[in-house]
């Protein structure tokens, strides 16, 4: 199924550039891992990149610059996942769907409580540093009262689905949210709603979770 | 800003590669790296990289290009849209360490962009003759569109920033980065 809603082009073009924080890139990567028109756009993203690069006026290299490169030919190399890599299919996130692989690999856990109906599992990626990034686990049928953001919200479905004024979300359908967003969400259908969710703010947790438990009721 | 004397598609950079994957060809090796190296470089400099870090990752460009020759598929990639993303992966890479001390292995930065589809499953129509168009659409993007676009290759500025750093209007750096994101996405459909 084609996901309806998608991040706006700049975000993309900007996960596609690398320019993005780790914790963005990851809720833009969990869509476009549902998304093959916004993997389409990833890939000719770095085709423009290419024609960017080899077009693009050169630097003066150092003189010995070639032969140093040479030089290195015979390094020895550790073969790709020669490490131990962290399981990846046997931790927290290993049974929810829609998540790439590398999101996967993360430490994870545990899941937290936060509010009646809603629970969070946080996630620590390698090197995101302006988002921090969770899972959000709504019952079904859950109604959030009118709440905004005080940073950016970036939401990916995984399961299930919800709604508010801006309209329907399902899996893989993204959501971008910043202070100018005042919404009510209900949790559609019967099935819990999983989301994926990179949140500006890391270090207000605190403040983050006590929103949440003075805003959001549950029924 | 953006000549084209190099020929861009037509430079056969696909026939390096393939030769330095055959036959650890030095030669094509050279052609590449004289080419590319001081690109890169440039690159990494208009990033905010000092000279020598910049230098360094380019020659890491290169050194990757050697060795990862024989992965380079042609039917899913443009050469350069692939040493771009070599660039793009150290550059993230190098980043990263200068923030923490903490460093993550330069794969784990490629997973970052592998889907389970795979790059290739889906961009089967993305063939040399998308990317010749491609390379083609964007060397005909007016020089202030390309602006816009380039400065978001660079950094992850705020529009705002972006309207700083090029001392003109707010509006016109979104209406600007508008006009060449449409006329890429409507590339996009035609390859589709």
């Amino acid at each position: 199924m084609t996901p309806s809603s998608h991040p706006p082009d700049v975000l993309l073009t900007a996960s596609a550039a690398g320019t993005l924080d780790l914790g963005w890139h990851i809720a833009v990567a969990t869509h476009v891992h549902g998304c093959a028109q916004c993997r389409a756009w990833i890939r000719m993203t770095e085709s423009v990149g290419g024609a960017l690069l080899e077009n693009s006026p050169p630097a003066v290299m150092s003189r010995e610059a070639l032969r140093m490169v040479e030089a290195r030919f015979g390094e020895a190399v550790a073969a790709p996942y020669a490490c131990e890599r962290p399981g990846p299919q046997t931790g927290l996130l290993a049974d929810i769907p829609g998540l790439p692989g590398f999101v996967r690999s993360y430490p994870a856990g545990p899941w937290r409580w936060v509010a009646p109906g809603i629970h969070l599992l946080p996630i620590y990626p390698s090197a995101a540093e302006e988002a921090r990034v969770f899972l959000l686990k709504a019952r079904a049928g859950l109604k959030l009262l009118p709440h905004t953001h005080t940073g950016t919200e970036m939401t990916c479905v995984l399961t299930g689905s919800f709604s508010h004024d801006g309209g329907q979300f399902s899996p893989a359908d993204f959501d971008l949210g910043d202070a100018s967003v005042d919404h009510t969400i209900s949790i559609d259908g019967t099935t819990d709603c999983v989301c994926l969710v990179a949140m500006s703010g890391k270090l207000r947790l605190k403040g983050f979770i006590g929103r949440l438990m003075q805003n959001f009721v549950s029924i | 800003m953006h000549n084209n004397d190099h020929g861009a598609v037509g430079a056969g950079w696909a026939e390096l590669i393939g030769a330095v994957a055959k036959s650890a060809d030095r030669v094509a090796f050279a052609r590449l790296f004289q080419h590319f190296a001081p690109r890169v470089k440039a690159f990494m400099k208009r990033s905010g990289m000092s000279d020598s870090v910049a230098e360094e990752l380019a020659q890491e460009t290169l050194l990757m290009v050697w060795r990862k020759a024989a992965l380079f598929d042609p039917t899913s990639a443009a050469p350069s849209g692939w040493i771009f993303t070599i660039a793009r992966n150290l550059r993230i890479d190098a980043l990263r360490r200068e923030r923490r001390s903490a460093s993550t292995e330069a794969q784990d930065i490629e997973d970052e962009f592998l889907w389970d589809a795979g790059p290739s499953a889906e961009n089967a129509a993305a063939t040399n003759q998308a990317h010749a168009r491609i390379s083609a659409a964007v060397a005909t993007l007016p020089e202030d569109q390309l602006r816009v676009i380039e400065l978001s290759f660079h950094q992850d500025k705020a529009h705002a920033e972006i309207a700083e750093a090029l001392q003109i209007p707010l509006g016109t750096v979104k209406s600007r980065l508008r006009l060449a994101m449409n006329k890429l996405r409507i590339l996009l459909d035609d390859l589709q």
